[in-house]
């Protein structure tokens, strides 16, 4: 199978968008560099016939920063099949309290944060290649 | 006086280090170089089209931030709201190699990274303050 497409929103007003941005690369370029790749959101939303073509048909999973699922609704629009979809807010619970930082940088319990939204994304990662086995 | 009605979308592109110095470059001027007086929209957010980001762009001087030439942010502002008031190309300041080169997690950032955030974030302040001149 192609590299499983792992695509964040990267929100710019809030630090959502940079968790989501952080686990992301996290995922593509330390964890799991030979099964996932990421692609340029604004470039999707384009939908430029280079990016449908990388994209469309392709197993995707999305991380978005707010509940206007930017990244999910663009991906499925695009022709991405969207397997597994997730919202930085949604884990917050163990976490509230805590200072993350901004749209700019983490502090450090942000990455550590951003550290638990990328070992969610590795388990999915997991599991969308043991259903293909 | 336009003061935060000067809209700036960055790409912020995933797939390439331009991309990072894009987002980078447009969140130093919001909080260092003009602080209160623009604002920044989300790309996608503005595309889809339901959180009155084109409404604004369509209104107000809006300023495009594209990490690479393929200038996405540029290019959707134009097809959805208005010419841009403005468009920086940080392939165009450091070089379309370097922009290419693989995304950077910003814990990854050095000091020439930096630079180039702020030859990025200069050259949209230039942008600004130009429009600022004409109103």
């Amino acid at each position: 199978m192609s590299k499983i497409k792992v695509i964040p929103c990267s929100g710019i007003g809030k630090v959502f968008g940079l968790l989501a941005r952080e686990s992301v690369l996290m995922v593509t370029s330390e964890k799991c560099p030979n099964d996932t790749e990421t692609l340029c959101l604004a470039h999707v939303v384009t939908g430029d016939d280079e990016v449908v073509g990388k994209i469309k048909g392709e197993t995707c999973i999305t991380m978005d920063g707010c509940a206007k699922y930017c990244a999910k609704k663009s991906v499925e629009e695009t022709g991405g099949i969207v397997v597994k979809s997730h919202k930085v807010p949604d884990f917050m619970k163990a976490h509230r309290g805590e200072e993350h930082g901004s749209g700019t940088a983490l502090t450090d319990d942000g990455w550590k944060y951003a550290e638990e939204l990328a070992e969610i994304l590795v388990e999915d990662v997991k599991e969308i290649k043991a259903e293909v086995n | 006086m336009l003061g935060n009605k000067i809209g700036v979308i960055s790409c912020s592109g995933e797939e390439c280090l331009g991309g990072t110095i894009s987002r980078l470059a447009v969140r130093k001027m919001m909080e260092e170089l003009k602080p209160g007086m623009v604002s920044t929209l989300c790309l996608p957010l503005f595309i889809a089209g339901d959180g009155g980001e084109r409404e604004f762009a369509e209104k107000y001087p809006t300023i495009a931030v594209d990490g690479c030439s393929k200038c996405c942010a540029k290019r959707a502002i134009e097809k959805y709201s208005n010419a841009v008031a403005g468009s920086v190309d940080v392939a165009e300041i450091i070089g379309a190699a370097k922009a290419l080169e693989k995304p950077l997690s910003t814990r990854n950032l050095t000091d020439e990274h930096m630079e180039y955030v702020k030859q990025t974030a200069d050259k949209t302040c230039q942008i600004f303050d130009e429009i600022i001149a004409k109103k």
